[in-house]
């Protein structure tokens, strides 16, 4: 009886039942599909920062931590590699040697880091090669090559086959230079790294340092790079000599990324959910106030409170069930055709790069954190019912039958 | 025995800090099978006391006693229950349930009491054809005459088999016609099923009809007249 009248009373106000159908709808929709967004924002920043720069698992001796100088190298670092590859859970390794220098050109020079690498070690590791813009990655032919980020090269007035000298200290603190020839230039979705980071052949860096080949830092991908934290800890207690670091521990402004996003979302949610609940008690609020007569008379001829009571909650719940499944096939459907597309934002791409960010950003979610969303809809609305169903409670039935 | 026995009540109301008595003293009696009229001018408490007797109203003091039951000893919730099972209400301005058709709308006062759907679309039907509107059983309040609606009115007054039925200006936005038809199917009510009818009116149509006639007058019953109504 009272789910009838329910079902009849929020027909006789279609638009007004429809507005509030369409805000359940919209604030299903926007929280689901904000939150995949910012998903997919943050987990391509990471991805990004982790595939280009970071790495998932990094190694390094215990001195370079503290004083990262060239002569803090990686003692017997073949067999600390041989060791790590025998992980299940490690995909691939690559040796890197560094060195903090000087890079500078005909017209300019600037502080960089000179990273040496394995090229189809590297590959396995980092997505540099796929960054390259002009030119070659460092699989040439040519002696000595290096590839530069676009932002350098344009602060030093490189191009490809430009000269730039590199300027660092050995591993006996004696400074010592290379010459190099420009072969690529990259660019990835973080401007300030590609404008201090410069990659050259390990075997052309290593022995400018002082000894034939040498090993800073060691970078691996791991299966899960979620899960890097455990691997970490799991490796640097089998490990002697060597310090194993997470991404989590390299970049902490990434492990802060990723924790805020939690929190992040909370606070859209909570603003989300909030409007939606004002927006349903404002309704739901007239809806009552228009029919205080009828409620009124409703009352005296015998209906009692708790009944009152029900049927408005169940009107809105009705609005609701209506609303948040369609607000859920909304959201799937344009997470679904998004995820492979992007939602473009090219038109605002400088300052995505400025974040790491690329000019598409494909949103995910996972089920259950779809499901609930939804489900947190859904109860803010019913308890947004609550409000003006109390209300309803609170009519005195002479008052209100007086009322037209 | 009285069905409705009221005594010394009074109400109160606070009219901008002045203390308005609108019932003052009123002791009242009526009893079964009564065809009765409260009448008096404007103001004078008719309504404050209908709605007193069908406890939608409480008194600032004195009671009301409903086939031995203290209206007010009750809690609102009781009472609400009380009116569903034992009193009927015809409102002036007719008050249906705008989104439920006729039967529906005498029928949701059994579905309210329990009572299994069948039986009470199969009641409503029946009350609904004793006012005349076997044909219009299907209609919302809005495809209705205001004569049909107050015919429908009554059939949900009379759905729960209340103890009396209370009606409060029924007449007053019906035409002659539809008063006078409206007033015969009440009187037949009455008299064939000694169902007991409390009209607060001025309506002379009314008054002529009423077989006791209290007239009140500040809040205070100043003649109480039973005497034979004139025929229709």
């Amino acid at each position: 009886m009272i789910f009838k009248l329910s079902w009849k009373n929020i027909w006789r106000n279609p638009v007004r039942s429809g507005s509030v159908i369409a805000a359940v709808l919209l604030g299903t929709w926007a929280a689901i599909f904000l939150s995949a967004f910012f998903s997919g924002m943050y987990e391509q920043h990471i991805r990004n920062e982790l595939d280009n720069h970071v790495g998932h698992l990094q190694v390094h001796a215990p001195e370079y931590n503290e004083d990262a100088r060239t002569a803090h190298y990686i003692p017997r670092d073949d067999s600390v590699a041989r060791i790590i590859r025998q992980y299940s859970f490690i995909h691939s390794v690559s040796n890197r040697t560094l060195a903090n220098g000087l890079a500078s050109s005909s017209a300019n020079n600037y502080g960089v880091t000179i990273i040496g690498v394995d090229p189809d070690e590297e590959r396995q590791v980092s997505r540099i090669h796929e960054q390259i813009n002009t030119g070659t990655y460092l699989d040439t032919t040519r002696r000595s090559p290096v590839v530069v980020g676009e932002p350098l090269a344009d602060r030093l007035k490189l191009e490809i086959g430009s000269k730039v000298v590199l300027q660092f200290q050995d591993v006996s603190n004696e400074i010592t230079a290379g010459l190099f020839r420009v072969v690529g230039l990259y660019s990835t979705s973080n401007a300030q790294y590609d404008e201090t980071h410069v990659f050259v052949h390990k075997k052309d860096l290593s022995p400018l340092l002082g000894r034939s080949d040498l090993t800073h830092e060691m970078v691996a991908r791991v299966d899960d790079f979620h899960r890097a934290d455990v691997y970490a800890d799991s490796l640097d207690a089998m490990l002697g000599g060597v310090v194993v670091e997470s991404w989590q521990d390299v970049s902490p402004m990434l492990r802060y990324i990723n924790s805020s996003l939690d929190t992040m979302m909370f606070v859209f949610m909570a603003i989300i959910i909030l409007a939606l609940t004002l927006g349903i008690i404002n309704t739901m609020l007239m809806a009552v106030l228009e029919r205080t007569h009828e409620l009124g008379m409703l009352m005296a001829i015998g209906m009692n409170r708790s009944r009152i009571f029900t049927m408005i909650l169940v009107e809105t719940f009705l609005l609701t069930l209506t609303g948040v499944p369609l607000g859920m096939l909304f959201s799937w459907g344009s997470i679904s055709y998004l995820q492979d597309t992007g939602v473009d934002l090219s038109i605002v791409g400088e300052g995505l790069r400025e974040y790491g960010l690329g000019t598409h950003i494909y949103p995910i979610i996972e089920t259950d954190h779809f499901l609930y969303l939804a489900l947190m809809v859904a109860v803010a609305a019913v308890l947004a019912a609550i409000y003006p169903a109390w209300k309803a409670l609170k009519l005195n039935p002479v008052e209100a039958i007086r009322k037209v | 025995m009285a069905v409705i026995e009221s005594h010394e009540l009074v109400k109160i109301y606070d009219e901008e800090g002045v203390p308005v008595r609108a019932v003052n003293g009123v002791d009242v009696s009526i009893k079964r099978g009564e065809f009765s009229a409260i009448v008096g001018p404007s103001g004078s408490g008719k309504t404050t006391l209908l709605n007193i007797i069908g406890g939608l109203d409480e008194p600032t003091s004195g009671t009301v006693s409903i086939e031995g039951t203290d209206l007010f000893a009750l809690d609102q919730n009781e009472r609400i229950d009380f009116r569903l099972h034992h009193i009927g209400f015809v409102f002036q301005a007719y008050n249906l349930i705008p989104v439920l058709t006729a039967i529906e709308n005498v029928a949701f006062i059994l579905q309210m009491q329990g009572k299994p759907n069948r039986e009470c679309r199969q009641r409503a039907r029946e009350l609904l054809e004793s006012v005349g509107l076997s044909d219009k059983i299907d209609k919302r309040p809005n495809e209705l005459s205001g004569g049909q609606q107050q015919r429908v009115a009554v059939a949900r007054a009379l759905a729960s088999k209340p103890d009396f039925v209370l009606a409060d200006e029924p007449t007053a936005n019906l035409d002659s016609t539809s008063s006078a038809n409206l007033l015969d199917m009440m009187a037949e009510l009455n008299r064939k099923e000694e169902i007991t009818f409390i009209f607060s009116t001025h309506d002379q149509r009314v008054i002529d009809r009423a077989r006791r006639v209290m007239t009140l007058e500040d809040g205070k019953i100043v003649s109480d007249e039973t005497r034979e109504p004139e025929t229709a």
